[in-house]
């Protein structure tokens, strides 16, 4: 039903509601990764500051937070071309990758804490395990609304998830990646 | 109608109440008299403002009364009005905002012939150091804090032998002289607030802040901190007496340096600690009861508890409610004393002192 | 009225049983009730915790149990409950879902399910704010700015307990629940606004929530990432905001971290907040004074501008709470600037309200009384606020009850009296019914007056200069016995104001039953929410078509109609 509502195309440069909440709720999420950015940034200033190596898990974990993107686009194609298997298959690989990503991010702070570097033993630590946290927490949000899409997908006919639903999903999945990607290369760099 | 009535004694008396008002500025007492003129201006710019919109309220407000059967002028824009007033506004503005950037360079700009005292707050108390004769001050280092060594500072250091060391919540100045002050904290954040000279700053742990004032009229001044920082805020009072410069330096040359307090022992030292450890701020010694029961008369008396029972006070009940303060509140006291560490040495420092109230 | 089906296509929720109607209920105006209840209630609780502090002042030491700890328990709650949990969730919660879909002839918010969400996010932060009363240490007592270190040191109340942290925790839930809701209003007045609806078309309200919405939307994201750090410290022992600490004779186990940065984060977000609370008292205002004036609002375009330049320049301005915090000073003339600068803006709309009255027609109902208090009270407090803002000023006059009697008069009193304002105009469109004229203008009087004995002298103990948050005065020489004779006056002035609100939620539970029945536009307003068929307006607001808007809503007065009004729903060829 909330299907017809998200998809009525209306005013407001042409956009859908559905995109509309979604760029805000984008904006919203950038705002706050930039407000704890900011705060690295500065604190990194200080004489304290000892940055700390990055595991080499967390560069599988991007691979797969990549891989699950690419399931997003993979989901998209099919949609597009009313292709129900590839559909399914892009969205199994979003699923897949995006749960390896969350999993593999826990276990690299494990990896960490195994080496000493501990939370709160220096600022760098904090921020690391802190700006991580934050973004696995809003891809698990990515992974909830996932759950919902495929609960439709695989337990109907493909009708009622429209492309259009498959393309938000898919956006909100490139911006996690995209988000990560910056603050990788922050943390690597700093 | 009576809301005209009432609104216009309230206007009038508004504008009146600033010429018959019993609470205005405390005596100026230093150079700033600068920011009073710009309040002054603001007052002026802000109550001609107030007069003249509540004013045209109320004037609307009798002539154009509900009339049955009357439409009121259907006016959507004016944008040549609109303009006007914007402009008017904007000069309002300026007229504020000059003076008071004038003022605010002078405040921020830090003379460079002045006197040099460090101000150090922590919960409750201020203490007070100034460079001495070499005019350095010595190096401070937060792992060097001790009950003994109050300001933290660094005995290795050639500089901090001769700085001048005030323990107590009373500083002396000297009349006619411009002084900086290099503000610092040991815990949260204060405020250094006296109202005579106008003048604050905060204190912020881990940075140093910085303020100046000339004061120029002999007197006693209370300070004030205007930071909230925990249950001892209010009681964080000092006193700074503004002296002629003979007096100041009189009163400066009994003061101990950082050497001589290295060398005191604990022995007879209670009324110092308890000083610098900020205790005094909750507990007096003259028999008025604060956030804290007063010490006079305490030692060898009986005190009702929180949970009603009665014990006296000894040795052993002080030194327990100074590292473990609520253990055994005492009855009529909100449980808010913070756990203090200290040598056993401090601890019967403290308790001799707390006796000696007692006689 | 014309058909605009091509603006349907929203399937409505349709609820199911008792609990899906109104419990878990999707309609934008039962979640507005919602919002306003709990808002309300908390809100009382609020006002109660002023009242102990005010005992405290009024009259020291007569009730014990009102010790040093419990007394910034209670100024640390009152402030945070009536700012966030009271004021910011009435105003968007409650008005803004109200009124969005009714006024812009829409069936409903874009997302009703994520609507009904942010309500429940919002109940379950007051539930956890509420729990804070109930654990060991207390509610948190680090005054509502909670600034660290002492927020999270022993020595200040809650602190070394559950009492910040829960704090913390329900702030972090709000947040959440605000963003749900914001996203919700931005989303509906862009995307579902009836067919000739246009933007300059809508009511300065919608107008006000709008921008109030993308204020918060923007600004809380910083108090959520100080939060989060704030919590890490407590909890984890980590130091973002924590330098090096000699406290109780030891050296903590803090270090490197900056104060300062905390207070950043706060205020980036804190000075938003204010104006998330004041434009919608601003909109309620445009909507009375012009519906009971009878004329149209005076300059609706400049206030349109003048609510995005407000809104742009808010975040600008927000270390004007920070001047003397120990921040670079040179950074204080550049927010001294932008902060007079924001007073022109805001003077043109009082400008625009007065000048409605110019030529008016004006109904001294009840509604245009609050209205006319407002305006005089604004002035005051916003006038004050040029004091403040003009950063050499502050010096004196911060952390004084000069700032204490300024953000009270442009924050509680000017709002809630706007606030007041709008219950009293829109309870019928709620309920169908009229609320009673003569208890409403008692209970006017009583709060209008009240309030300003209250805060008016605050500036001048301000002027002497009395610091805030001080449990008591008694050490201090340089505050002379008048000022606990003032604080005994404003307490018993305070109480009395206090028992007025009674009047209110007496007024309000019992009209509902008694009050005269309303008709559909018992004001004569031209705005959509009373063109509905009925008031209250039936789930889905209107019958098989939707409003079709051809004016602005502001032809009150319109030259050549018989009426004094002329509703945005009817054409030109349609009037009489």
């Amino acid at each position: 039903m909330t299907e017809v509502i998200n998809n009525q195309k209306n005013k407001f440069m042409g956009l859908t509601h559905a995109e509309v909440f979604m760029y805000l709720l984008m904006t919203v999420i950038s705002i706050t990764f930039l407000f704890i950015t900011n705060a690295y940034l500065f604190r990194m200033n200080f004489a304290d500051w000892q940055s700390l190596p990055m595991p080499s898990l967390v560069w599988f974990n991007s691979g797969a937070l990549v891989l699950a993107s690419v399931g997003m686009v993979w989901a998209k194609q099919g949609a597009k071309a009313d292709d129900n298997s590839n559909l399914k298959i892009g969205l199994m690989a979003t699923g897949v990758f995006g749960v390896l990503f969350a999993l593999g991010q826990i276990k690299a702070w494990q990896e960490l804490n195994t080496f000493g570097y501990f939370l709160a033993s220096n600022p760098a630590n904090t921020f690391f395990y802190l700006i991580t946290a934050l973004h696995v927490m809003h891809v698990l949000g990515g992974i909830i609304a996932w759950m919902r899409v495929s609960f439709r997908v695989f337990s109907r006919s493909k009708k009622t998830v429209t492309e259009h639903t498959i393309g938000l999903l898919g956006i909100y999945w490139h911006y996690m990646l995209l988000v990560w990607a910056l603050l990788f290369s922050i943390l690597l760099t700093t | 109608m009576a809301f005209v009535i009432v609104t216009t004694i309230i206007v009038i008396g508004t504008v009146l109440w600033n010429f018959i008002t019993p609470w205005w500025f405390t005596p100026l007492a230093s150079n700033w008299g600068s920011l009073d003129q710009t309040i002054i201006i603001s007052l002026w710019v802000t109550g001609v403002a107030f007069v003249l919109v509540s004013g045209f309220i109320l004037y609307c407000v009798v002539k154009f009364r509900y009339k049955e059967g009357h439409k009121a002028e259907y006016e959507p824009e004016n944008t040549k009005l609109e303009v006007i007033l914007t402009v008017i506004t904007t000069i309002g503005v300026i007229i504020l905002l000059a003076p008071g950037l004038i003022a605010w360079n002078d405040y921020v700009n830090l003379p460079e012939d002045a006197i040099e005292v460090e101000g150090v707050g922590q919960q409750w108390v201020w203490t007070y150091r100034f460079p001495g004769e070499d005019g350095v001050y010595g190096n401070t280092n937060g792992r060097l804090f001790s009950s003994k060594n109050t300001f933290g500072l660094d005995p290795s250091d050639p500089n901090s032998q001769d700085d001048i060391l005030i323990r107590s919540n009373h500083l002396h100045l000297p009349i006619d002289e411009p002084v900086v002050f290099q503000l610092r904290s040991k815990d949260v954040l204060h405020d250094f607030y006296i109202p005579q000279f106008r003048a604050k700053m905060d204190l912020v742990p881990g940075q140093q802040t910085n303020l100046w004032f000339t004061p120029t009229i002999l007197g006693t001044y209370e300070v004030a901190c205007a930071e909230y920082c925990g249950t001892g805020h209010f009681a964080m009072r000092g006193l700074i007496t503004v002296d002629t410069m003979n007096d100041f330096q009189s009163w400066l040359a009994e003061q101990p340096t950082f050497f001589d307090t290295m060398n005191e022992g604990t022995q007879g030292q209670g009324k110092q600690i308890v000083q610098t450890l900020g205790c005094v701020a909750c507990h007096s010694d003259n028999g008025n009861n604060g956030i804290g029961p007063t010490w006079k008369n305490s030692f060898g008396a009986q005190r009702v508890l929180a949970n009603g029972e009665t014990i006296i006070v000894d040795a052993e009940y002080i030194k327990e409610s100074i590292v473990n303060p609520n253990a055994k509140t005492a009855q009529g006291y909100a449980p808010v004393m913070p756990a203090y560490k200290m040598s056993d040495d401090e601890l019967d420092a403290i308790v001799e002192y707390i006796e000696t109230l007692s006689e | 009225m014309e058909q605009s089906s091509a603006y349907e296509g929203q399937p409505l929720h349709e609820p199911k049983g008792w609990w899906g109607r109104y419990v878990f209920s999707q309609d934008h105006k039962v979640i507005g009730l919602q919002y306003t209840c709990i808002a309300l209630a908390i809100g009382l609780t609020g006002m109660f915790l002023s009242l102990l502090m005010r005992m405290q002042l009024g009259f020291p030491g007569l009730f014990e149990s009102i010790d040093a700890g419990s007394y910034y328990q209670d100024v640390t709650m009152h402030g945070m409950i009536m700012v966030i949990y009271l004021l910011t969730a009435l105003f968007l919660g409650g008005f803004g879902n109200y009124l969005i879909p009714l006024m812009l002839g829409s069936r409903d918010m874009a997302f009703p399910f994520v609507n009904m969400l942010s309500f429940w996010f919002y109940l379950l932060s007051v539930l956890i704010l509420v729990s804070s009363f109930f654990v060991e240490s207390g509610p948190t007592g680090a005054g509502w700015t909670l600034y660290p270190p002492q927020s999270i040191l022993e020595g200040t109340p809650g602190a070394d307990g559950a009492g910040i942290i829960l704090m913390l925790a329900s702030l972090a839930v709000f947040i959440i629940a605000f963003t749900m809701g914001g996203l919700n209003y931005i989303t509906t007045v862009l995307q579902s606004r009836t067919r000739g609806m246009t933007l300059m078309r809508m009511p300065l309200i919608i107008w006000c929530i709008f921008l109030a919405t993308f204020l918060g939307l923007l600004a809380f994201p910083a108090l959520l990432v100080g939060a989060i750090m704030l919590i890490f410290d407590r909890v984890l022992e980590t130091s973002f905001f924590m330098p090096e600490i000699f406290k109780g004779g030891e050296v903590l186990d803090y270090g490197g971290g900056s104060p300062v940065l905390f207070q950043h984060l706060f205020w980036f977000f804190g000075h938003p907040e204010v104006y998330i609370i004041a434009l919608p008292a601003f909109g309620i205002i445009s909507e009375l004074i012009s519906c009971h004036a009878r004329k149209n609002i005076f300059g609706y375009n400049m206030m349109v501008w003048a609510l995005i330049a407000i809104a742009g320049i808010a975040f600008i301005v927000w270390a004007h709470h920070m001047y003397v915090a120990g921040m670079n000073p040179y950074l204080g003339f550049f927010f001294a600037t932008t902060t007079l600068i924001i007073a022109i803006p805001t003077a043109i709309k009082v400008y625009n309200w007065v000048i409605t009255l110019w030529n008016a027609n004006i109904r001294m109902t009840v509604p245009m009384l609050y209205c006319l208090a407002f305006l005089i009270t604004f002035l005051i407090g916003g006038l004050t606020g040029l004091f403040l803002g003009n950063v050499a000023v502050d010096v004196p006059l911060s952390d004084t009850y000069f700032v204490v009697g300024h953000f009270h008069m442009v924050m509680a009193v000017s709002p809630v009296l706007a606030l007041y304002g709008g219950l009293y105009h829109w309870y019928p469109s709620v309920t169908g019914r009229m609320l009673d004229d003569r208890l409403g203008k008692i209970h006017f009087w009583i709060t209008f007056i009240g309030t300003y004995l209250i805060y008016f002298p605050m500036h001048y103990i301000g002027f002497l200069g009395v610091p805030r948050r001080y449990y008591s005065n008694e050490q201090y020489d340089f505050i002379p016995q008048s000022v606990n004779d003032l604080n005994q006056f404003i307490t018993i002035c305070a109480l009395i104001v206090g028992a007025a609100q009674f009047i209110l939620l007496y007024n309000f539970i019992v009209s509902i039953f008694k009050g005269k029945k309303a008709g559909s536009n018992p004001w004569g307003a031209c705005t959509l929410e009373w063109q509905a068929l009925e008031s209250p307006p039936g789930h889905g607001n209107w019958d098989e078509q939707l409003p079709v808007v051809h004016r602005w809503p502001y032809d009150y007065g319109l030259p050549g109609a018989t009426a004094d009004f002329v509703p945005q729903n009817v054409a030109d060829e349609d009037i009489t």
